[in-house]
């Protein structure tokens, strides 16, 4: 703080100007009024309460205020719309409550708020800076009268920054007010600098105020090896206990308990019986046990691809695709001397691309075996002929009524894989989405009933099981639905009843006709 | 201020003469327009219709009934709450609240052929829930069966009356006496009174609108209709004023501040109904649950879906857009052109509340609800007229008055 530096702040000319003092708001008026007239347009007025009608008095003219709010809040009522548009119908797509995606109703409040927070907000400001603030100082506030200006006293104030200020005039025109008092005021000497060690304090305190944003930003960047901070636990951590886990409180340790007496089964009753089961379990197990019984439905499960590593092929190339983004590719035995361990090296960068590379010719399309020929499946015993009358006519009906239930929405109503949920999953790109079997594919064609009601009651892949839902008379019923759907597709015209064959030989296509009934 | 304390304008505070004049016309054209709309209704319809001709004249009835009854409970709120907050800028216009809000002892009467039909009949050609098999839960018919539903409208208007009767006397004996010690009086009375209002006016709702759909329930119907009532209490008070004002009436006690506040009040309330309805609709709308949805499902078919449009842009896109301006707000012919819209679309409003319970609309239907409506209101303009008589409109011993002379809207 040397000398030559603060007098060059106070270089330019200090504000000072005349203040008048007046005991009740008709003087002050009568005074704004007199002053306006004059042409004085830097003035202010100063009362313990608002005055009506002072603005008129002073010549203030309208303020520009609500012009300010009413932009503001159409910017608010808009943005709020074009971010909900955006997010609901653009950028997230979900539906909510089965509303649509654009879907004004919902969107009003959201629009409602933000017009109300904008012109709230723009109204608050936008009065605080067109009245000049923030500002620290005032001349009039050197005065010690000035202080009775909250309480019973009523100033007049004309800057000497104003354009036709001329000390003599200004002071004349106030006398001719009557005033109870006036004063040439001038503003304070004092230094306006503020001191450097509230810079630095302010500095210090936005620095440290960046500090957690940097912080989290700089995680959301990078990659980390270390189990992440739980600052705010959520449901990471719970008393409770796992399958397989121990546990103190009982005697044996285990945290597992055995289903309690009398729990009744959903699914794997023990039953041994073709109807239920799609297939003859005898062969594999002699005896009918449970135990047996469930064993048949697991080696089911995974037919096809849990039985290729049996023949000596490489295991299941999504594994090693998976393990290779990590470290070296767990190359396949055999089929890797042959092709030595170079990708592990050379193209460490792109260990997708090389383990299918490497696995296809090995492995002769193991991803292909399972959809095309089902090998393994055919080794089950599966149920060849209907359980069922295959020409009961109310069976058929309840397999349409069931299929259409149940199977239709994925599967399409003519089982060819085309449907509404289908239709709607793919247009939404969800990765996830496999598309339904169409049920007129050769190897569903070629598949023993009891495989297809296998299918039915435990599902497979994407499929849910409907053993829970369907009656075993019901299961079969669709298969045999299924069958009717699948002839009907690659009917002939001798397929047809004599009758109706004129009716179809009218008409030019042949095979779209349904003939199942 | 204290000088002017005393002051009494020298002005015209009188009902002009040919309105005066006037209210026995009004009160044989109210007659025989209710009396016509009544044959529009039952007569022109098909032998066979007859039955629901007369459904849809009781439900007119009752609709142009509350739009009537509206400016009396909105003028009644008005007295009470500005006596509550202790308003000193309307001491110059409530005198004629105080008269609107007195006139609510007339309602009563008028309500009283509602009440016979529930009482003496067990028709639910108006309320379903007064009829045979009306297929309500038996804890609904408690709540909802005749004997009770009279009680309750005696309590309602039994509060009305007296409050308004308490009020408007107190103000008159004021004009004598011009002691601000009734103005404390009636400003401790207003709490209590203004509690004992927005219960009735809510059960009130409730009963006489909401209970025409007796399985749909809405917990914001009260307050939509109060909503609805002060808006079309504002809006009359503007087209009062500004007609007095043409017949050379309170020049001086009534200046455009006045007007500018009236009309900052029709806004608002322009607004607080969008609100209260679009926060009923949107509830409803949302939930998507059957027994709600039914009563907007009623409403969107029968082209009723063209009255809804009509509201959502007449009652408030329009009004609100056009009455943001400080200087439409100011100016008396403007606003008393928008009154008499917002009052046509209150109109429409209470019309959308009532009528679709009876179907989809038709022009029978229309010609005779309007008829009635007109014969409705011409029987409120002339109750009104006859309940003025020679009352001054001003209240100018009211200790308030130099205040609301000298205000101004900042």
């Amino acid at each position: 703080m040397s000398t030559p530096k603060q007098e060059k702040k106070v270089s330019p000319p200090r504000s000072f100007g005349w203040m008048a003092e007046y005991s009740d708001e008709n003087d002050l008026l009568d005074a704004c009024r007199k002053v306006r007239d004059s042409g004085y347009t830097r003035t202010d007025a100063f009362a313990p309460f608002p005055i009506h009608g002072i603005d008129e008095a002073l010549g203030i003219k309208p303020t520009i205020l609500p012009w300010i709010t009413l932009c503001c809040g159409l910017t608010g009522l808009t943005g709020a719309l074009l971010m909900e548009y955006w997010m609901n119908a653009v950028s997230y797509p979900y539906i909510i409550s089965g509303k649509p995606f654009f879907s004004l109703p919902a969107f009003i409040p959201v629009m409602f708020e933000c017009t109300i927070l904008f012109s709230a907000f723009s109204t608050v400001i936008g009065m605080v800076l067109l009245n000049g603030l923030p500002k620290f100082s005032n001349p009039v506030f050197t005065n010690p009268r000035f202080d009775r200006a909250t309480d019973d006293r009523f100033f007049l104030w004309v800057d000497s920054r104003d354009r036709y200020f001329n000390g003599d005039k200004v002071k004349s025109l106030l006398e001719s007010t009557s005033p109870l008092s006036f004063d040439v005021v001038r503003e304070d000497e004092s230094s306006d600098h503020v001191p450097s060690g509230l810079w630095k304090t302010a500095a210090a305190v936005v620095l440290i105020g960046l500090i957690p944003g940097s912080a989290v930003l700089r995680m959301r960047a990078s990659q980390s090896e270390d189990p992440r901070w739980h600052v705010f636990f959520d449901m990471d951590f719970q008393p409770k206990k796992k399958a397989q886990q121990t546990s103190t409180l009982f005697a044996d340790n285990r945290a597992s308990r055995p289903p309690v007496a009398g729990t009744v089964a959903r699914g794997d009753l023990g039953s041994s019986d073709p109807y239920e089961l799609g297939y003859t379990p005898v062969p594999l197990a002699l005896d009918a046990s449970p135990t047996s019984v469930r064993m048949v439905s697991l080696t089911a499960a995974d037919d096809a691809q849990a039985a290729k590593p049996v023949e000596g092929q490489p295991p299941t190339p999504a594994k090693s695709e998976a393990a290779g983004k990590a470290e070296t590719p767990a190359v396949p035995t055999e089929a890797a001397a042959a092709k030595k361990d170079e990708p592990a090296k050379s193209e460490e960068t792109k260990p997708a691309a090389t383990a299918p590379a490497a696995a296809p010719s090995a492995a002769a399309a193991p991803a292909q075996a399972g959809p095309a020929g089902a090998p393994a499946a055919e080794e089950l015993p599966w149920v060849s002929e209907f359980p069922v009358p295959e020409t009961d006519e109310k069976m058929m009906a309840l397999g349409k009524l069931k299929f259409t239930t149940n199977c239709s929405v994925c599967h399409g109503a003519v089982g060819d894989g085309v449907s509404l949920v289908s239709n709607r999953a793919t247009e939404l790109a969800q990765g996830y989405w496999v598309q339904p079997t169409s049920l007129h594919e050769p190897r569903v064609q070629v598949q023993p009933v009891g495989k297809i009601f296998h299918t039915i009651t435990n599902g497979r892949g994407k499929m849910g099981a409907y053993g829970n839902v369907l009656s075993a008379k019901e299961r079969w019923a669709i298969v045999l639905y299924v069958r009717a759907l699948q002839l009907s597709r690659d009917a002939k015209l001798e397929d047809v009843p004599e009758p109706q064959r004129a009716k179809l030989t009218a008409a030019t296509p042949t095979a779209a006709t349904p003939a199942a009934k | 201020m204290v000088a002017t304390a005393n002051t009494i304008l020298n002005d015209d505070d009188s009902l002009p003469s040919h309105w005066r004049a006037a209210a026995p016309v009004l009160m044989a054209v109210g007659a025989v327009s209710i009396l016509v709309s009544l044959a529009l209704c039952y007569l022109a319809s098909p032998g066979d219709q007859r039955m629901v001709g007369f459904e849809t004249f009781l439900h007119s009835y009752l609709a142009n009934f509350m739009y009537c009854l509206t400016f009396c409970v909105g003028a009644l709120f008005f007295v009470l709450v500005t006596h509550l907050a202790r308003a000193a800028w309307c001491a110059t216009i409530r005198r004629v609240a105080e008269i609107i809000a007195v006139t609510v002892a007339w309602w009563a009467v008028l309500f009283l052929p509602v009440l016979a039909m529930v009482l003496l009949t067990k028709s639910d050609a108006l309320f379903p829930w007064n009829g045979e098999d009306n297929g309500l839960a038996a804890d609904k018919l408690m709540y909802l069966n005749g004997k009770w539903f009279a009680v309750r409208a005696i309590v309602y208007f039994g509060i009305w009356v007296v409050a308004a009767s308490y009020f408007f006397t107190k103000s008159r004996e004021q004009d004598e006496t011009g002691s601000a010690e009734i103005s404390l009086k009636l400003q401790r009375y207003s709490g209590p009174l203004i509690m004992l209002f927005a219960l009735s006016l809510n059960f009130a709702a409730f009963d006489w609108v909401m209970s025409l759909d007796p399985t749909w329930f809405s917990t914001m119907f009260g307050v939509y209709i109060f909503a609805g009532s002060m808006m079309a209490f504002f809006a009359f008070m503007i087209i009062t004023f500004t007609s007095l004002q043409r017949n050379g009436r309170v020049q001086k006690y009534v200046n455009v501040e006045h007007f500018h506040d009236m009309s900052k009040f029709l806004f608002g309330f322009v607004f607080f109904w969008s609100y209260i309805t679009f926060s009923q609709f949107l509830l409803i709308w949302y939930g998507n649950i059957p027994e709600e949805t039914i009563w907007f499902k009623h409403r969107m078919e029968g082209g009723w879906q063209y009255v809804g449009l009509l509201i959502i842009l007449g009652h408030f896109a329009f009004p609100m857009l056009c009455l943001l301006s400080r200087h439409i707000r100011r100016n008396r012919t403007i606003m008393c052109g928008w009154s008499i819209w917002l009052l046509f679309m209150h109109w429409v409003d209470i019309t959308f509340m009532i009528l679709p319970n009876t179907g989809p609309t038709s022009v029978m239907m229309w010609l005779g609800h309007a008829v009635c409506g007109v014969g409705m209101v011409s029987v409120f303009l002339s109750l009104l007229i006859l309940r003025v008589g020679s009352t001054p409109l001003v209240a100018k011993r009211n200790p308030w008055i130099p205040e609301a002379l000298s205000y101004h809207v900042m």
